[in-house]
């Protein structure tokens, strides 16, 4: 990493003879260019016309290490997705309170996924994307604090992260984002790694709440109309104020003599809403052949919409359609294969290649969408 | 014989190219060092010596031929993998990587200086003001 050393006392002299912290300046981008393959086509925010701005970012890290084992990191992010407004997409201090027992508090990572960490890095693994049916939460960042100890356990490498925060925020609904809110997250994650072999766990829970505006509104609202027919109940089973949720992962990794494994199951559950419980997972297989390592891999999205919450209601009811229109409405079943390549062409780059074809056998409807791109770390 | 003449520092140079990398340490570091414990350092999952002292990696930027063989010899992988590997922690706020010298020289003169310091050089480079700990073939 081409790391460009400040000596902050050379602009301490400057201003007001500070104390001498050095800092690190680091960053990454992604360049991509991708379309649709058909003018019906669309997937991951592609269209038949060819974008450079849908999944292109570029991220400046600042770290200042301030002695004393603390240490403040902020990382600044552009999404090309948004017009390239530039945000904090992490922003905490780091003390090292042992060798192996660290503790960040501020904006982090939520984690989730095995590359949830560094997802937008994308110098950091090969495929184009993570794989978006288990990475779809529509949410990464935390509020919060974690704990992140390093150890070795007899030929085991051991990494355990606790974590707890909150976040508010955009996160998906479907197909869909809204407004949401998920407090009081608490959540392990635990990796275990030895010799090109590495097992992970995560587990979190937290309290879900959802503002969707055709339905949370007042008096015309879909819940106000429930509860004015006296089926306040059926409203509560289905709005999301509040709501227990959970997320389990599990995945694995093998990277032994240039062939790549890696997989990741996931369940994500919002109790006592209309947000059907999401499975997914992943299995990707590459080699490594020197610079150049092409891959294949499968995804599968499972949603099965929660049908037992209208199950009571007559169909002859006025309320049956939309009722059964929003819970069957996060149903999915999607399978996607990707089909890419990664080639370090430069110490500091990566030429990249990923073909998607999504199979939505829920709407019946195939998408496929080509994206080429370089990803770069400096 | 002229052809014969050639050819020596052609083999002298091919034999230069696969030079064997030292791991270099202070003169009085007495820690014993397996090629597990040094991919151990230079990967940031300790950061002690075998012995409990504090250990303080020092690179060599990568337009040092001898990075490259390190990279494969000690740790396995291609200087490309490498910064992959550093870039999940340096982005996540896991890790720093150990800090990168420009020349051979420079690593024998911060390895000479400073106790805890561990680097690495090419085996011909290696001089009597520091301590080979490990040579890799």
């Amino acid at each position: 990493m081409l790391k460009r050393k400040l000596l902050a006392a050379t602009i301490a002299a400057s201003l007001c003879g500070a104390s001498q912290a050095a800092v690190d300046i680091n960053g990454f981008a992604s360049i991509k260019g991708g379309m649709a393959l058909s003018s019906d086509d669309e997937l991951y925010g592609y269209d038949d016309d060819l974008s450079f701005k849908n999944e292109s970012l570029a991220a400046l890290q600042v770290k200042s290490d301030l002695g004393d084992k603390l240490s403040v990191t902020a990382q600044l992010l552009g999404r090309g997705a948004d017009d390239w407004d530039v945000k904090f997409e992490w922003a905490f201090l780091s003390y090292d309170l042992t060798d192996s027992l660290r503790v960040n508090a501020g904006r982090l990572r939520t984690p989730f996924y095995k590359y949830s960490d560094f997802r937008d890095v994308g110098y950091a693994y090969d495929w184009s994307r993570v794989p978006q049916s288990v990475y779809g939460l529509g949410f990464d960042n935390i509020e919060g604090a974690s704990l992140y100890h390093t150890t070795t356990l007899g030929n085991f490498d051991s990494a355990l992260q606790l974590i707890v925060g909150s976040y508010d925020g955009d996160a998906a609904i479907g197909d869909a984002t809204a407004e949401a809110q998920i407090d009081n997250v608490t959540g392990v994650a635990w990796e275990l790694g030895q010799d090109g072999y590495s097992f992970r766990v995560a587990y979190l829970i937290g309290k879900t709440t959802f503002y969707v505006d055709p339905l949370d509104t007042p008096v015309t609202g879909l819940y106000a109309q429930l509860t004015g027919f006296g089926l306040g109940a059926l409203a509560k089973d289905l709005d999301i104020i509040d709501e227990s949720s959970s997320f389990a992962g599990i995945g694995f990794n093998i990277d032994k003599n240039d062939w790549l494994l890696v997989s990741e199951v996931t369940k994500a559950t919002v109790d006592d809403s209309f947000i059907s419980d999401q499975e997914s997972y992943y299995i990707s297989i590459g080699h490594r052949f020197d610079s150049i390592t092409p891959y294949v891999s499968f995804e599968k999205e499972d949603n099965q919409a929660k049908t037992e919450i209208y199950a009571a209601v007559p169909t002859a009811s006025p309320i049956f359609t939309p009722v059964a229109g929003l819970v069957n409405s996060l149903e999915l079943e999607r399978d996607s294969i990707n089909v890419g390549v990664r080639y370090d062409f430069h110490p500091s780059a990566a030429l990249k290649a990923q073909y998607t074809n999504a199979d939505n056998k829920t709407a019946d409807r195939k998408d496929r969408v080509l994206v080429v791109g370089v990803d770069l770390v400096f | 014989m002229l052809k014969k003449l050639i050819l020596i520092p052609a083999l002298a140079l091919s034999f230069m190219a696969a030079a064997n990398v030292a791991v270099i340490v202070h003169p009085s570091n007495a820690a014993t060092l397996s090629q597990d414990d040094i991919n151990k350092l230079f990967t940031g999952r300790a950061k002690t010596f075998t012995d409990g002292k504090a250990a303080e990696p020092v690179n060599l930027a990568e337009a040092v031929a001898v990075r490259a063989d390190f990279d494969q010899k000690a740790l396995g992988r291609s200087s490309s993998q490498m910064k992959a590997y550093w870039s999940k922690l340096v982005f996540t706020g896991k890790g720093t990587p150990p800090k990168e010298l420009a020349s051979e020289q420079e690593v024998l003169d911060a390895v000479a200086k400073n106790p805890a310091a561990i680097g690495y050089v090419s085996a011909a480079a290696v001089t009597g003001s520091v301590k080979v700990a490990l040579t890799l073939n």
